[in-house]
């Protein structure tokens, strides 16, 4: 009975109040809406202040920029093409015009581009080695201690921090120009990054085939060799993989600050204005890169193809 | 009571190669490893690896931090910080003008926006190739275009990073989810009602994320810049370490770490909130 008086008089008390609730709805959803709106509006200020100081202070607003900055451009990539004669296109290097004449240096260049790719896979070894027992210990799951694991990842972060041409340019100063200062820059970072991407691998593999070893007698390296490895092989080969691509276009550059590989090449026709023997370089560049994709993707492809058949 | 030699007999007579591996199998998979060392200690003679040359540079390099400690910036303070805001102000303006350009080629890049094959495949690939171009590569072009200073690397940071972002922009747009702008027109909705509130709030905050990352990355290639003439940190790096002041080096290499680090720590913050 009381419970029918009380649900009746509920229901009145709604009927009475609903226009109360609306509006009290109304203030307080224009309310809302005006403060986004604020908070937009804020947010388009400190975007704007934040691009017309950036602009501001890297000269994009100067005015020497006006008068024919695109000019400056269309006349540089001009001179980027070298003057190439249809009638002697395949002379020898002596004529001007031709091929030879334009790759007039191709035995060197091809020479530092293997340099480069040895850079780069030397780097990409040795960073691999250095990282994958850093990883055991940079691993949330595997780690010994907290402290251990606490200082292995901040110190990979700190190296990471710091990009490879400013690692070189310091141990330039230290190992003299050459391949040397450019491999062991490279490394650093590799392993560094390999122990990020390593770690966060062995966090996701599965804990319960380390314990079956464990149980069985197997030791910590038995554990990780025959329980973990097989687990994160997939991952970590197409990790060493995407590293060695990244680090080949890193190996070309290195050069510009006198580390070895085709970089000195590219700094080297800059100096003496050589602009098409520049643009030369750069395609070998290009090229190298386009073809060190393929074939990586075409190991990747098999390499996680066997995984699946296994 | 069996012993384990028992087991392991009876387990290679049931399944011979489960044991052991067959002899041709060991010997192809022990000759694979020998030969990749042999290549890599070859790989490693022909870019003068020697124990020699590592041990006197490591010596050297023993010696340069020694003289990084302490760090000390000899009353440039203010000159270098600066020059680290010159190179913020590089990486900002020039990941402004690559998002700028990347907006339409990715939208044109899109599978799902341009449905002609031909047409998708010819961006794509475009894009693939300046891809290859290394940002540095593209800093020497336009100092030698526009000389020194710090508007050739936010050209040079622009063009590097408009192919990445493009792509990624493009991504973005593929792999939103097609139901939303469709259940829109479905209830009344027009095209641009459509895309203004089925696609935009699904893709803008993948690509703003993106941006921020590429404003991180481009915050390291800017310091690199400076080292081949762009202005900012990298060039103040560079000419202390052509006077061996390796105490400011130190310096320099602490406050560039924590601006990293900080502009690491707001952009991540700026990106879980976006997701």
């Amino acid at each position: 009975m009381s419970s029918a008086i009380d649900q009746a008089m509920d229901s009145d008390r709604t009927a009475l109040s609903l226009e109360q609730i609306v509006a009290d709805f109304e203030t307080e959803r224009s309310r809302h809406l005006r403060r986004g709106r604020l908070v937009q509006l804020l947010q388009i200020l400190i975007i704007t202040a934040l691009l017309g100081g950036a602009f501001q202070v890297s000269g994009l607003f100067s005015s020497y920029l006006g008068d024919g900055a695109m000019g400056r451009i269309t006349d540089f990539l001009g001179r980027l093409l070298p003057k190439l004669q249809p009638d002697h296109l395949f002379a020898d290097r002596a004529t001007a015009g031709s091929f030879a004449f334009w790759f007039y240096d191709l035995n060197l260049w091809v020479k530092l581009l293997a340099e480069t790719v040895q850079i780069a896979i030397v780097a990409t070894v040795l960073g691999a080695i250095l990282a994958l027992p850093l990883s055991f210990l940079a691993a949330r799951n595997l780690t010994p201690a907290l402290w251990i694991y606490w200082t292995v990842r901040r110190t990979s972060e700190l190296v990471r921090t710091l990009p490879d041409i400013i690692m070189a340019l310091i141990l330039v100063a230290a190992f003299g120009l050459g391949p040397t200062p450019g491999v062991i820059a490279l490394t650093l970072g590799t392993a560094a990054s390999l122990t990020k991407l390593f770690a966060e691998a062995n966090e996701a593999a599965d804990i319960h085939q380390l314990q079956a070893l464990q149980s069985a007698g197997g030791n910590w390296w038995q554990q990780l060799r025959f329980g973990l490895i097989p687990q994160v092989l997939p991952n970590v080969a197409s990790y060493v993989l995407l590293r060695l691509e990244i680090n080949v276009g890193a190996a070309a550059a290195l050069g510009i600050v006198g580390a070895g590989g085709i970089g000195v090449e590219l700094s080297r026709a800059i100096t003496f204005t050589e602009y098409d023997t520049y643009f030369a370089v750069l395609l070998l560049i290009v090229r190298l890169i386009f073809l060190l994709d393929l074939v990586s993707e075409a190991i990747r492809d098999r390499l996680t193809g066997t995984e699946h058949a296994a | 009571m069996t012993t384990r030699s028992d087991l392991i007999e009876r387990a290679s007579l049931i399944a011979p190669n489960s044991v052991h591996l067959p002899w041709v199998n060991r010997v192809g998979r022990w000759s694979g490893w020998i030969g990749a060392v042999v290549l890599f200690g070859w790989m490693c003679h022909n870019l003068d690896l020697s124990v020699d040359v590592l041990a006197q540079g490591f010596t050297k390099l023993g010696n340069l931090t020694k003289a990084m400690l302490p760090p000390f910036a000899n009353g440039a303070e203010i000159n270098i910080l600066q020059s680290l805001l010159v190179t913020f102000a590089m990486a900002l303006s020039g990941t402004a003008l690559a998002v700028l350009l990347a907006l339409p080629l990715g939208i044109a890049g899109a599978k799902t926006v341009i449905r002609n094959s031909g047409v998708h495949f010819s961006i794509r690939r475009t894009f693939d190739v300046l891809r290859a171009v290394p940002v540095l590569v593209w800093a020497l072009i336009m100092i030698s275009a526009f000389g020194l200073g710090p508007i050739a690397g936010v050209i040079a940071l622009a063009l590097a990073d408009f192919p990445h972002l493009a792509k990624q922009f493009a991504e973005a747009l593929e792999n939103s989810d097609a139901r939303p702008p469709q259940a829109i027109i479905a209830s009344g909705g027009d095209r641009l009602e459509a895309v203004r509130l089925g696609v935009l709030p699904q893709v803008i905050p993948v690509m703003a994320s993106q941006s921020l990352y590429t404003l991180e990355s481009n915050f390291r290639h800017a310091a690199i810049l400076g080292v081949v003439g762009a202005g900012g940190i990298g060039f103040e790096l560079q000419e202390r370490i052509r006077i061996f002041a390796f105490d400011q080096v130190a310096w320099i290499v602490l406050a560039y770490v924590v601006g990293v680090t900080l502009l690491d720590w707001i952009s991540s913050q700026i990106r879980a909130r976006l997701t």
